[in-house]
């Protein structure tokens, strides 16, 4: 009896410790359920006309909630120990799966790129990609002999982040490779790089860049487009006019649930890059700070685990997700906002695409064992 | 020698958090920029987009004779669009369209698969049945709107004058032309909520924005003073093959047009829109676009130069009862003035000023013109409106050819006397002899009366214009009872009709071509009024080329006569004799 108690506590141990911080799983969950709602408002129209089916990208969205809710279930319990042991593993099977990209049969390419793998079901590897780098890091960065923050002691960091980088890169996804970039340069921060160093580092990133656009001629517009997008309101400029035009109509409450005009095949990707856009038309202003400050609160709590970390293995793993999710979605918003030149990313939780929402629900989950190991 | 820099790994998640609170707090600032500073202007520009406008066409305005008749008006018919874009069907909606309206499949597919189009426009005129059936078959993608092609119903009656439209219902001639921005009205629209492709969003509302109909036109003519004279213009065209017969019934007291008729016509519901040439050629108004050398009738107004100047005391004007010498010919400055009779068997002798307009004896006219002196002739001209155009509410008026005084040789001065080295539209000359019969007032000739709102509130009326006074009134009683003495004793007696007072003026003028007499062309006129002591109408008949016969007295006065006298009966006038 005694046993069978114990061992029962023992499996919920990490969903009921006492100092388990449930808040980022709660905002997470809320987060997403919000997001099927939206994408629900965003797509029924074109996913009526097109696919005959109102309902497909929610339906679609729903079975991907629902499995990202057991990864969840999982990493949450998940000792984070083994992460420890497995971490580079971990890195090494993503950056094969990013390889299998470029596998004939096995990639999929989508207008010109190739971004998807199938494998009885078909995912982004580079979805994945961003939280194996970040356990990696993680793991290295524990590892390192403690004090040591020489730069050519965290040179690995940088070599893994550029590896996943190039990869990406590769498939194209620029706007992945941002956020992984971005996501190397605070998990090295983090793990103490000095800050000029950090400045000579970005020295090298920008020119990367300037090369990157020389190359691609279409990428210098893009950018052009975001500084005035009512130039070319039929080419590059499309994509921001039709943002700016759902969020300009929202207003300070919006127009309603369900209500959004842009939705009607104006603003392309509505239901999964652009939907903040569609929150923005439909919530106002009011709704859409709203949305920000439950991402502000979930980060604030991420970082928060991170700095009550048991040891400096789960600072960093907490640091770094905590890092992916606010990258992201500050990148999305920015993007959708017109603040940055225009790049397709999901945001967090919320925007339609299952191998995006599971990684970050399995994300949250080992943020909250994060919690629960503190003490 | 290894380095140790020492770090705080909570400042630095601090510091992290930090950097990322400022920049969504950022993007919080441009939201607001975005969403409430400009929200309104971008608004107002993604409505812009979500709707599309049909076009709802307005009513063009009607044209009505002086007594309500309609001239011309409009008929529903309907324009079938289809947005590319929004056909869900193709197959369906090309043979939909291939059967009701006579369309070959193939070219209605090419044109309908071309989606970078947002709008085809399919066909328009389209009969209300045909339109019916494809209303009902409820094709994805398909539209219609009511359009108007306009109707006359007279056909050709007026038609010169009348003008028409182009498929557009834009006014392409005449007073279609002329009135255009009066009769067509403001386009309307039906706003429909859309999705990108233009396909309507269900359950959307729609926007109406009613189209305003044109104005009316009500003009001076009367439809059947105009009907008579077209037919009497018809049996002229029979019995004298010419190139062309015209006419213009006006009233002298006001300058309103009450007839005007140009033979050959086309029925305006029917026009070879094809045939340019042909199509500017019979849609020409000639009485008021084209000169012609008038001849004989131009001799009216010579004479009302010198009774004038007589009476005013001129000594250089000729007394009415001065004889003219009987020679036949006149030299002057080495050419030679001939008058078209032989002067023999005693015709033509011992002319006073009215046996000189009866006989339309050249040379008594070359004698007034020489007489008065080139600068107190071409006073008259100038106030017998010569020279220039009449004013008309009409495109494309011409001002004739006078020359001007300062080159004006009394070679030409002796001509223009008698109606040669000028030229005139057949308006001016009416317009002129008007004003010497009517008292003296030159009144400037107006075809619109009256425009007024669908409704039919009046938004402008024209009155009769004195543009200047000719002559006295006491020289405009002379000149009547001379052309009434022309009418009834003279070349005009063609025109005479029985218990009527009728008065008018013959001529017979050759044709030139390239500046050259052609030989066997004239253009034979007649002018007449009646009744002649206080005239209520007046006519200008003009039958160019006629094959035959030739003088005016014969070929054109008769027609004259017939007009008038079917005035009288449709007016049922009384005579006076």
């Amino acid at each position: 009896m005694e046993k069978k108690n114990s061992l029962k506590w023992k499996i919920l141990q990490p969903f009921f410790a006492k100092n388990t911080d449930y808040l980022p799983a709660i905002l997470a969950f809320i987060l997403s359920v919000f997001g099927l709602v939206m994408i629900w408002s965003a797509s029924k129209y074109t996913a009526g006309k097109e696919v005959g089916d109102a309902f497909y990208f929610v339906r679609k969205q729903a079975f991907g909630l629902l499995f990202g809710a057991i990864v969840y279930l999982l990493t949450a319990k998940l000792n984070v120990q083994a992460f420890i042991r497995t971490g580079y593993l971990i890195w090494g099977i993503s950056v094969i799966l990013l390889l299998l990209v470029f596998v004939p049969g096995i990639g999929v390419e989508t207008l010109g790129a190739k971004r998807w793998i199938r494998l009885g079901v078909q995912f982004q590897p580079s979805e994945i990609a961003k939280f194996a780098f970040v356990i990696a890091a993680s793991v290295y960065l524990h590892k390192r002999e403690s004090r040591v923050f020489q730069f050519r002691v965290l040179l690995p960091v940088l070599i893994m982040g550029l590896a996943t980088c190039a990869l990406v890169l590769a498939e194209p996804n620029m706007s992945v490779t941002v956020c992984i970039a971005a996501v190397m340069i605070v998990m090295l921060f983090l793990g103490g790089m000095q800050v000029k160093h950090l400045l000579l580092l970005a020295l090298p990133m920008l020119v990367g860049c300037a090369v990157l656009i020389a190359v691609e001629p279409y990428r210098f517009k893009r950018l052009m487009a975001f500084i005035d997008p009512f130039a070319s309101p039929k080419a590059e400029g499309y994509q921001l006019i039709q943002s700016l035009y759902a969020l300009g109509s929202g207003g300070w409450f919006g127009v309603g649930i369900g209500n959004s005009r842009q939705k009607y095949e104006f603003l392309p990707f509505s239901e999964s890059d652009f939907i903040f856009s569609v929150i923005g038309e439909e919530l106002g202003f009011v709704g859409a700070v709203a949305v920000i400050a439950l991402y502000i609160l979930l980060i604030c709590r991420g970082f928060r685990i991170a700095r009550t970390a048991k040891n400096r293995f789960g600072c960093y793993l907490a640091g770094g997700i905590t890092a992916v999710i606010a990258i992201q979605t500050l990148i999305n918003i920015a993007v959708v906002t017109g603040s940055i030149p225009p790049t397709g990313i999901p945001l967090p939780f919320v925007s339609y695409g299952g191998s995006s929402l599971v990684v970050f629900l399995g994300g949250i989950g080992i943020l909250q064992r994060v919690s629960s190991d503190r003490n | 020698m290894i380095k140790y820099t020492v770090y705080s790994l909570q400042k630095r998640i601090t510091a992290s958090l930090l950097v990322i609170v400022f920049a969504a707090l950022s993007l919080c600032v441009r939201l607001f920029w975005v969403q409430v500073i400009t929200g309104k202007g971008l608004t107002l520009r993604a409505a812009e987009q979500w709707a599309r406008d049909l076009p709802v066409i307005p009513e063009r305005g009607l044209i009505t004779d002086a007594n309500g008749e309609i001239l011309a008006g409009n008929r529903s018919v309907y324009s079938v669009y289809v947005r590319p874009k929004a056909v869900t069907d193709l197959t369906a909606v090309t043979q939909l369209l291939s059967d009701t309206l006579e369309l070959s499949v193939d070219s209605l597919t090419e044109r309908l698969s071309n989606k970078s189009v947002s709008e085809v426009t399919v066909k328009r005129r389209v009969e209300k049945e045909v339109a019916d059936r494809i209303i009902a078959a409820n094709c994805n993608g398909v539209y219609l709107s009511r359009d108007n092609l306009r109707v006359y119903p007279y056909a050709d009656l007026l038609s010169q004058v009348l003008g028409f439209v182009n498929v557009d219902n834009r006014g392409q001639s005449g007073l279609e032309s002329y009135y255009d921005l009066f009769l067509r009205g403001t386009e309307g629209k039906v706003l429909t909520q859309t999705d990108l492709q233009g396909v309507a969003i269900s359950g959307a509302e729609q926007m109406y924005l009613p189209a305003i109909s044109g104005m009316t036109l009500t003009l001076t003519i009367d439809a059947k003073i105009q009907m008579i004279a077209e037919r009497a213009m018809e049996q002229a065209m029979r019995t004298h093959s010419p190139i062309g017969a015209r006419c213009i019934v006006m009233d002298p007291n006001t300058g309103a047009i009450l007839a005007m008729v140009n033979k050959p016509s086309l029925d305006l519901n029917d026009l070879p829109r094809d045939d340019i040439s042909l199509l500017n050629q019979y849609s020409r108004n000639a009485l008021v676009v084209d000169i012609y050398e008038p001849g004989s009738t131009f001799k009216i107004l010579t004479a009302c130069a010198n009774i004038e100047e007589y009476q005013n005391g001129n000594r250089n004007a000729l007394a009415p009862t001065h004889i003219f010498p009987d020679s036949r010919t006149r030299t002057v400055e080495g050419s030679t003035v001939k008058c078209w009779s032989m002067h023999l068997n005693g015709n033509h002798s011992h002319q006073t000023l009215s046996d000189a307009l009866n006989n339309s004896c050249n040379p008594c006219f070359v004698d007034i013109a020489l007489s008065l002196g080139k600068s107190t002739f071409y006073q008259y001209l100038s106030k017998f409106g010569f020279g220039k155009q009449t004013g008309i509410d009409f495109i494309g008026e011409q001002g004739g050819i006078l020359l001007a005084e300062p080159m004006v040789k009394n070679g030409d001065l002796a001509r223009i006397g008698f109606g040669q080295t000028v030229a005139v539209t057949p308006l001016q000359l009416i317009a002129a002899t008007c004003a010497a019969v009517n008292g003296g007032n030159y009144y400037q000739p107006y075809l619109v009366s009256e425009i007024s709102s669908a409704e039919g509130d009046t938004v402008s009326r024209f009155y009769p214009t004195l543009k200047n006074r000719a002559i006295s009134e006491k020289t405009s009683q002379t000149i009547r009872a001379m052309l009434e003495g022309v009418v009834r004793d003279g070349s005009g007696k063609h025109a005479y009709i029985e218990g009527y007072r009728v008065g008018g003026k013959t001529g017979t003028a050759q044709k030139y071509e390239n500046g050259i007499i052609a030989q066997g062309k004239y253009i034979s006129s007649f002018v007449g009024f009646f009744p002649a002591n206080a005239p209520q109408y007046a006519a200008l008949i003009i039958i160019d080329e006629p094959e035959g016969a030739h003088y005016g007295s014969t070929v054109a006065a008769p027609y004259c006569r017939e007009i008038f006298e079917q005035i009288i009966a449709l007016k049922r006038m009384k005579g006076d004799a």
